[in-house]
């Protein structure tokens, strides 16, 4: 027995390490630019698989004291803490500090357990090693288990031993230094019973055996909950006799032993079904197979269109239709939100008159004031309400020298992105296998009619913010120059044209998608970065909008114009499907 | 017209797929690309296709009188074995679209005519094409090929996956379509290209080598064939 168990378990460990290694080597591959460089002997080289296998035995090691001793060693703190205040404080009802100590260890370890993650047990989980050994190489399903199990669970007695071997030291009793390992076994043993019962439930039940996270974040919930009250009943001074804590701790170990009877009498054929029908994706299929195009095959055939639209704005006019929803929403609800900002900005404004003038006099003052505003400019009347509020010269400074920074927001409503992948993977990636789609005229044509059609899409959310910025000026004392809620608007529509050729161009430049919609490039996710590293640095820039606006329209046109002559020049080699 | 390929080269990273292609293709005749599988079929087509860069060689059409012409996109047709198709039209509309984008193209049919040419069956005509089955937009991505009329046809595999009735229609298309062009038709499947192709190049240890189809009644034809591929592939 004890041969099986070390030979299963040497298994185990071999072909954890092999998927580890190649994995990693796997990774360092898909690396941008690194990937280049690496050679796939890596795959085989002895002496990094050696290197691989110590950083392993580490990383084993660490999981074994600085996570056991981290988890059991913040309970032994705190009740070290706590006891020496109850000694202090004479809250011990005649206990001696290490009484009290034990006490609330295993009053607080038992609520860590029971209620916690120790009774969770991750055994019936498949992970990559388990899905190759049992469902490739055939290995019986329970002696797996009951390997994992052994192993584990004698990490988990050895960590905890060690734990408590502080906890002795800093005034412990000795029998939670040995109580708390073999009450961790028992938690362990109740979990893996009470999972294997519900199993048989749904084998009655005609039930897959997938583990449901549902009831570990219910009680995960109550348990975070429930948290205050125990710190507040701790805090207090309160405890719990120590014979009731006794009496649980005999049930949980009887329960334990329950368990571990359940377990024993399993069948092997529960394990191979459970681990079947909780197999995780393996590293492979979850860096190369993993589907991301579900999202954009949503398309319904809604009408067709009217007028006389042909070849590529036929083309772009039936793309919009069929991808309203995925193309517009985001801009839409996000135009909503703001608009909706805005209607509690003007109610909390029209407010300020209720609170002043009351109910009878309040709308007969906003119109009066209104009627000023607009005849004879007395903003000092209309803003009687705001007055000189700071934090309205605030916002007034904000919409007059930070426009830069409706860049944010405008950034968020943006769906470009999402848009090009709805272009590749619904459109372009067919379209780019026919010869005339890869004419250098008819790529820019499209790349033109395409930009149009994201400027149109962000126009909602360019108006919204534009208007929001114009809102804040005119409860702010109004425009400072003619034109200057023009300019505001004007920034803003530059500012979105800008986000919307960046994507639009980074696509055409690089076409990083992979026929799963993953945007797979080096140099488009580098460029990526580069552009928002410099964006946001840009946004903080303080300039006034009568600067900003000329400044930006020049730059906008010749950001526009500049990369739409590299699309013209490199998307015939470089807007193509991915190999 | 020929298409000639010249010492064609294809290496991904230390991998020599395509080590000295040298061929001569002849206008108005169907080549059986035949190689098993992982052979470089699809990635010789890529790199005719312009659909990834060449380490080394070139490729060109050969006039009558020998001038050699550079090959241009609209040159080439190319049905992949996976057809992919803009789902979010319907055929009818894919099919408008295509021929006002090609404006060069006078078109003899209209649009119903060439669904009937291809046997697009007339209930999936106004359907969306991510609804269509396999076969049929296999038949789209042929018909759409067949319209552009290009030069050169490259079919990756088309019949792969098709049923016994589609397959022989699409068959008969391909037949129909090679006067005129070149067609090469990959396979890995032999009877295929024996019944559908007037030549036979074998693709195989990254070149490529006709076989004498002369003697195609020969009982011992395809014996000769899966020698030829296994005494290189030892070789």
């Amino acid at each position: 027995m004890v041969n099986e168990f070390r030979k299963n378990l040497a298994k185990i460990i071999h072909l954890r390490s092999i998927i580890g290694y190649n994995g990693l080597v796997f990774a360092l591959k898909k690396t941008p630019v690194i990937g280049k460089l690496i050679p796939d002997r890596l795959y085989s080289t002895a002496f990094l698989k050696v290197i691989y296998w110590i950083f392993h035995i580490i990383v084993e090691v660490f999981k074994l004291f600085i996570g056991k001793i981290f988890g059991l060693g913040m309970i032994y703190l705190a009740a070290f803490l706590l006891s020496d205040q109850y000694i202090e404080h004479e809250l011990g009802g005649g206990m001696s500090s290490s009484a009290v100590y034990g006490n609330l260890g295993l009053f607080m370890f038992l609520l860590y357990a029971l209620c916690g993650i120790l009774i969770r047990v991750p055994y019936f989980n498949c992970t990559t090693e388990k899905e190759y050994l049992v469902f490739m190489l055939r290995m019986d399903a329970k002696k797996l288990n009951e390997t994992l199990i052994c192993y584990d669970l004698a990490k988990l007695f050895i960590g905890y031993v060690m734990a408590g071997i502080i906890a002795v030291i800093t005034g412990a009793p000795f029998w939670l230094w040995l109580g708390i390992p073999v009450l961790a076994l028992a938690v362990k043993f109740l979990g893996i019973g009470l999972q294997i019962l519900s199993f048989r439930l749904k084998i009655k039940l005609h039930k897959s055996l997938k583990i449901s996270t549902v009831a570990y974040l219910i009680r995960l919930t109550l348990v975070l909950l429930a948290g205050p009250f125990f710190i507040i009943f701790i805090a207090n001074g309160y405890f719990i006799p120590m014979p009731q804590l006794v009496i649980i701790t005999v049930l949980t170990v009887i329960a334990g032993i329950w368990g571990l009877m359940i377990f024993i009498k399993t069948d092997s054929n529960l394990h191979r079904r459970a681990l079947h029908d909780n197999i995780s994706k393996t590293e492979v299929k979850a860096t190369s197979q993993y589907d991301n195009t579900k999202s954009f095959k949503k398309i319904k055939a809604k009408g067709t269109i009217k007028g006389n639209k042909k070849g590529f704005d036929y083309l772009n006019a039936l793309f919009v239709k069929r991808h309203w929803t995925m193309l517009c929403m985001k801009p839409v609800i996000f135009t909503i939100i703001v608009v909706a900002v805005m209607i509690l900005f003007v109610a909390e404004f029209i407010y300020g008159y209720y609170s002043r003038f009351g109910s009878a006099n309040c709308w007969n003052m906003v119109i009066t004031n209104l009627v000023n505003l607009f005849t004879f400019r007395a903003f000092s009347d209309a803003l009687l309400p705001v007055g000189d509020d700071p934090a309205f010269e605030f916002l007034r400074y904000v919409a007059q020298f930070h426009l830069l920074g409706m860049l944010i927001p405008l950034s968020i409503a943006d769906n470009s992105f999402k848009s090009t992948q709805a272009m590749f993977i619904n459109c372009d990636n067919s379209l780019m296998t026919f010869s005339f789609f890869k004419q250098r005229e008819k790529i820019i044509r499209l790349f033109d009619i395409r930009l149009k059609q994201l400027i149109k899409i962000n126009i909602g959310p360019v108006i919204a913010i534009g208007a929001f910025a114009n809102l804040i000026l005119f409860v702010t004392g109004g425009q400072s120059y003619p034109g200057e809620y023009l300019v505001t608007f004007l920034a803003a529509f530059l500012l979105s044209v800008l986000t919307s050729v960046t994507w639009l161009a980074l696509y055409y430049l690089f076409q990083p998608f992979t026929t799963s919609v993953v945007a797979k490039s080096g140099a488009y996710r580098i460029t990526s970065i580069i552009i928002y590293s410099v964006a946001s640095i840009i946004v903080w820039i303080p300039l006034a909008s009568y600067i900003l606006a000329p400044v930006l329209l020049v730059f906008a046109a010749g950001y526009v114009l500049f990369l739409r002559s590299r699309v013209n020049k490199l998307a015939p080699k470089t807007w193509k499907i991915k190999s | 017209m020929e298409f000639v390929i010249s010492h064609l080269v294809k290496n991904y990273g230390s991998k020599q797929v395509l080590k000295d292609v040298d061929f001569v293709f002849e206008e108005g005749r169907i080549y059986g690309l035949l190689g098993r599988n992982g052979s470089g079929k699809t990635t010789f087509f890529n790199c005719v296709n312009n659909d990834i860069d060449i380490n080394s060689g070139e490729f060109f059409f050969r006039g009558e009188s020998g001038e050699k012409t550079p090959v241009m996109p609209e040159d080439i047709g190319y049905l992949v074995s996976t057809p992919t198709v803009p789902e979010f039209m319907t055929g009818r509309e894919f099919l408008k679209f295509f021929i006002e984008i090609h404006e060069e193209i006078k078109p003899d049919k209209t649009i119903d005519e060439y669904f009937d040419y291809m046997m697009v069956p007339e209930d999936d005509r106004d359907r969306l094409l991510k609804d269509y089955s396999h076969g049929t937009k296999n038949k789209m991505q042929m018909l759409l090929n067949i319209i552009a009329a290009p030069k050169l046809m490259l079919l990756d595999e088309p019949l792969t996956s098709l049923d016994v009735i589609i397959a022989e229609e699409m068959k008969n298309v391909i037949r129909n379509q090679k006067q005129g062009r070149i067609t090469i038709f990959s396979t890995h499947l032999l009877d295929v290209a024996v019944d559908l192709c007037d030549e036979i190049v074998l693709l195989h240890n990254g070149r490529l080598e006709p076989i004498d189809k002369s003697n195609l009644g020969d009982a011992d034809f395809k014996e000769k064939i899966i020698n030829a591929l296994r005494d290189e592939d030892n070789g």
